[in-house]
């Protein structure tokens, strides 16, 4: 047999390397179609566009006090994020001009679409996308690491993808190498945590949870939906209340949005029963974290003593829970 | 002096490059099942072995598996066209430089060549009696397998302690994302995913390699049971290797044979059962009286063929090995823990499953397995559920999508959520709250099934101090349980889980 020199073994190869190396190359340069599962339907039409309404509600410089929290019911699920966000004085009280914001829903899973009330609401995502942008914002990535399923899959099946890609948003898969160890100074519980750094290095990070249904945290929100953010998770189960606590003085979100268009009573919080599922069409938004899972913990007609979380992180001085205590803003869109 | 070529030489060299990538690349494709289930399921559905000893085995015509018609077509047309110009064992095999530097050693003895009839001859009697154990020496399954198994984990290896050590340096971060986000995932299942015996697949096929140390494609020559069969196939092939009377002499073409099979002591004459058309011989003829065209099917014996006397003792061989196995199998309960894919009829797998591994390349999840040594030695290399290292997502039904032949069934995504795997079973004496008292639900938590299979109850406990508080004690409800296994996955409990999946009957 002839004798293959070494030069052209290597050339073989890498020729057969560089054709499959081509495909995912010229895969990204095919159009995209635009999945069609996610269609607006009568029970959640689509966002309403309205162009330049936040121009009238720049908050003037004297406004200093804004209301603790801001309560929107009855709309579309942009609207009542908007108003909700509005209300608080704005997107851009929150967000940096040319600033770099992570946003974080709960895509928990990928196993149903967003009316099964598991995942955040897309439309609520998407808005906050917009509102970002048009409060100046340069860089806007959303992301989460589900339990079930991947994450490109989860991104996908719960319509978040589309929403914030229609935006200008971009989704992120989290690497592991950007998880890095944290030591917590005084700690109630959680002394050393592996956390997605990004989410420090970020000009700011919106918490967007659904509010569900959950086993042992009785309702997942807001404090609840930080755990994505961080790799062991089995950890925290442990002594929940205070490891959690730790977690949410850790990372600190400028701006909790909780999306209670949808709620999940029961079998939570992967749901999957639409029988489970009760429309509220309410968005909570608070830049206290406390407050915002207090205030949503009546969604479910309990008290916020019942979260332990709740009660943990108002005693160590993260938030409010007694909501007596701060100014609640409630709007009306539709009567 | 360089030597001749024939731009068939040329032709063969381009086919086997091109033929490599689309092994390559049909293999990446098949994580995240990102291409048609005819393009995943093509490796395996080209493959004659595999067609006709599953048929035999199942007794059954699967039509997916008559597309190896096509290579048995091109067998009795161009000979073992596949060996020389397609199989990507045997284009490794003349790619890697390790082989038998030419006259330091004797010649291997003829007689070796019957290996690979005697495998296949006892490869197809065991499948006469509806067992399939030696289907893993396949060169198409021990291809996909040695990626899936060995060559998977290692670039995902690779990968994560190459993206760990650039992390650290803050200018590379665009780069590093590219890596991560686009580069990563066109080759790999999108996160990484557990697995085991990772050495083994690899150390099968470095055997394979290291082989050719005694003699330049030694698997294809002595051992390969696709080679035999194609090889016996060959014998009627309509275009031969054929030499003209005004032969010099030379010897040129019998030092190019990778095969070794052109006998000087025969006129230069050649095997086709063993010729790969590789077509160097042409090229070195330097009188030009070598040729390839159609001559009329006359077999010639060959001393090495297989005769009765090898057709007793292979059948003697298989049937004492069937005994063996088969003892095996019957003494032992299956253990309760081996867990096979969604939808599979356990009866029938083992006279299904090809050994493919395509499924346990599909999976997401990293769920499926090969089995080393848990389902027996007839089930070596079947896929099995491995809860520890991987769930069945709930809303992926791939593997059912991948199956050449139809061993585990192609199901919707909601038939195959009703099916059920097995069932999970707490062990209290392990499991955080009932064994330590403390609170744990990631079980519960986890559980997909929109009526969750595990329930919390909750119970009044006295604590060390005299106080009394609730726990929540976890319990499976079996009847609504399938044993996808994410509660066995993520349990938090380190070493083995203290909840996992078993499939008792009855």
């Amino acid at each position: 047999m002839q004798k293959i020199s070494r030069r052209k073994i290597l050339k073989l190869m890498l020729s057969g390397a560089v054709s499959v190396a081509a495909v995912p190359f010229l895969e990204a340069c095919q159009v995209k179609s635009t999945p069609t599962s996610q269609a607006p339907s009568a029970t959640n039409p689509p966002p309403v566009h309205t162009p330049g309404a936040t121009a009238t509600q720049e908050p003037t410089p004297t406004a200093v006090n804004y209301p603790g929290l801001a309560v929107a019911r009855k709309g579309q699920p942009e609207a009542l994020v908007r108003a909700a966000v509005d209300a608080l004085g704005g997107m851009t009280r929150f967000v940096p001009q040319n600033g770099w914001v992570i946003i974080k829903p709960n895509i928990c899973i990928d196993y149903h679409s967003y009316e099964y009330a598991s995942t955040t609401n897309p439309w609520v995502v998407g808005g906050l996308v917009k509102m970002c942008f048009e409060a100046g914002a340069g860089k806007v990535q959303v992301m989460d690491s589900p339990f079930g399923g991947t994450a490109a899959s989860a991104y996908k099946n719960s319509g978040i993808a589309e929403q914030v890609e229609l935006n200008g948003g971009e989704m992120v898969q989290m690497p592991t190498f950007k998880f890095k160890e944290i030591s917590i100074a005084n700690a109630l519980s959680l002394n050393n945590v592996e956390i997605y750094e990004d989410v420090f290095k970020a000009d700011a990070l919106i918490n967007v949870p659904i509010a569900k249904n959950h086993g042992m945290a009785t309702l997942t929100l807001g404090m609840k939906n930080l755990m994505g953010l961080i790799t062991n998770r089995g950890a925290i189960h442990k002594d929940f209340g205070n490891r959690l606590t730790d977690l949410a003085m850790t990372i600190r979100p400028a701006l909790t949005v909780i999306d209670a268009v949808r709620i999940l009573l029961r079998n939570g919080p992967t749901g999957g029963d639409l029988d489970d599922v009760q429309q509220m069409d309410t968005v909570i938004a608070s830049p206290d974290i406390v407050a915002a899972d207090a205030y949503a913990s009546s969604l479910f007609g309990l008290l916020p003593e019942h979260l332990d979380y709740v009660v943990v992180g108002n005693q160590a001085g993260l938030g409010e829970k007694d909501l007596s205590r701060i100014e609640i803003k409630e709007i009306l869109l539709e009567s | 002096m360089k030597a001749k070529t024939s731009p068939w030489v040329g032709a063969r060299k381009t086919a086997q490059a091109v033929a490599f990538a689309a092994w390559i690349l049909l293999w990446v494709k098949t994580a995240g099942y990102t291409w048609p289930a005819g393009w995943i399921q093509l490796p395996a559905r080209l493959d004659p072995l595999l067609a006709l000893a599953v048929m035999i085995a199942s007794r059954a015509v699967i039509a997916a598996l008559l597309l190896s018609l096509l290579v048995v077509g091109l067998t009795l047309i161009f000979g073992r066209a596949w060996c020389g110009w397609l199989c990507p064992v045997g284009t490794l095999l003349d790619w890697i430089p390790l082989r038998r530097r030419k006259g330091a050693q004797k010649a291997l003895p003829e007689y070796l060549r019957k290996g690979k009839y005697i495998l296949l001859t006892v490869i197809l009697i065991a499948a006469l009696f509806g067992n399939l154990s030696l289907l893993p020496l396949d060169p198409i399954t021990l291809w996909i397998r040695t990626l899936s198994g060995g060559v998977a984990p290692a670039l995902n290896t690779a990968f994560t302690a190459a993206e760990k050590f650039l992390a650290q340096f803050g200018f590379l971060g665009n780069a590093l994302q590219w890596l991560d986000q686009v580069v990563r995932p066109a080759l790999l299942p999108l996160e990484a995913v557990g697995t085991r015996l990772v050495w083994l697949p690899v150390l099968i096929f470095s055997a394979v390699v290291l082989l050719n140390l005694l003699a330049e494609r030694f698997w294809c020559r002595y051992l390969c049971p696709l080679g035999g069969l194609l090889g016996w196939l060959s014998r009627f092939a309509l275009v031969k290797r054929q030499v003209s009377g005004d032969c010099t002499h030379c010897g040129a073409c019998a030092r190019a044979c990778p095969t070794g099979t052109i006998d000087p002591a025969r006129g230069f004459q050649s095997d086709p059962a063993e010729c790969t058309m590789c077509m160097n011989c042409l090229g070195s003829c330097a009188a030009r009286q070598t040729r390839f065209s159609p001559a009329l099917p006359k077999p010639v014996r060959m001393a090495y063929d297989p005769g009765r006397r090898d057709f007793m003792i292979s059948g003697a061989v298989a049937l004492a090995g069937l005994a063996v196995v088969e003892s095996g199998a019957a003494l032992h309960h299956a253990p309760t823990n081996l867990l096979r894919p969604p939808g599979v009829d356990l009866e029938k797998f083992l006279q299904e499953c090809l050994r493919c591994g395509l499924c346990t390349r599909t999976c997401p999840t990293g769920a499926l397995h090969p089995a080393i040594t848990e389902a027996g030695l007839s089930g070596f290399f079947t896929p099995v559920l491995v809860p520890r290292l991987g769930y069945c997502q709930y809303s992926c039904n791939l593997c059912g999508q991948a199956c050449p032949s139809g061993a585990i069934p192609a199901l919707t995504l909601e038939e195959k959520r009703q099916q059920v795997i097995g069932h999970a079973f707490i062990d209290e004496n392990r499991c955080i709250p009932w064994a330590d008292g403390t609170t744990c639900i990631v079980c519960e938590e986890m559980c997909p099934l929109p009526d969750k299979a595990i329930i919390l109850e909750d119970k009044e406990i006295l604590q060390p101090d005299g106080s009394s508080g609730i726990l929540k004690l976890p319990h499976v409800l079996r009847e609504r349980c399938i044993g996808c296994g994410i509660c066995e996955y993520r349990c938090p409990q380190t070493g083995e889980a203290a909840i996992r999946v078993h499939r008792i009957e009855g």
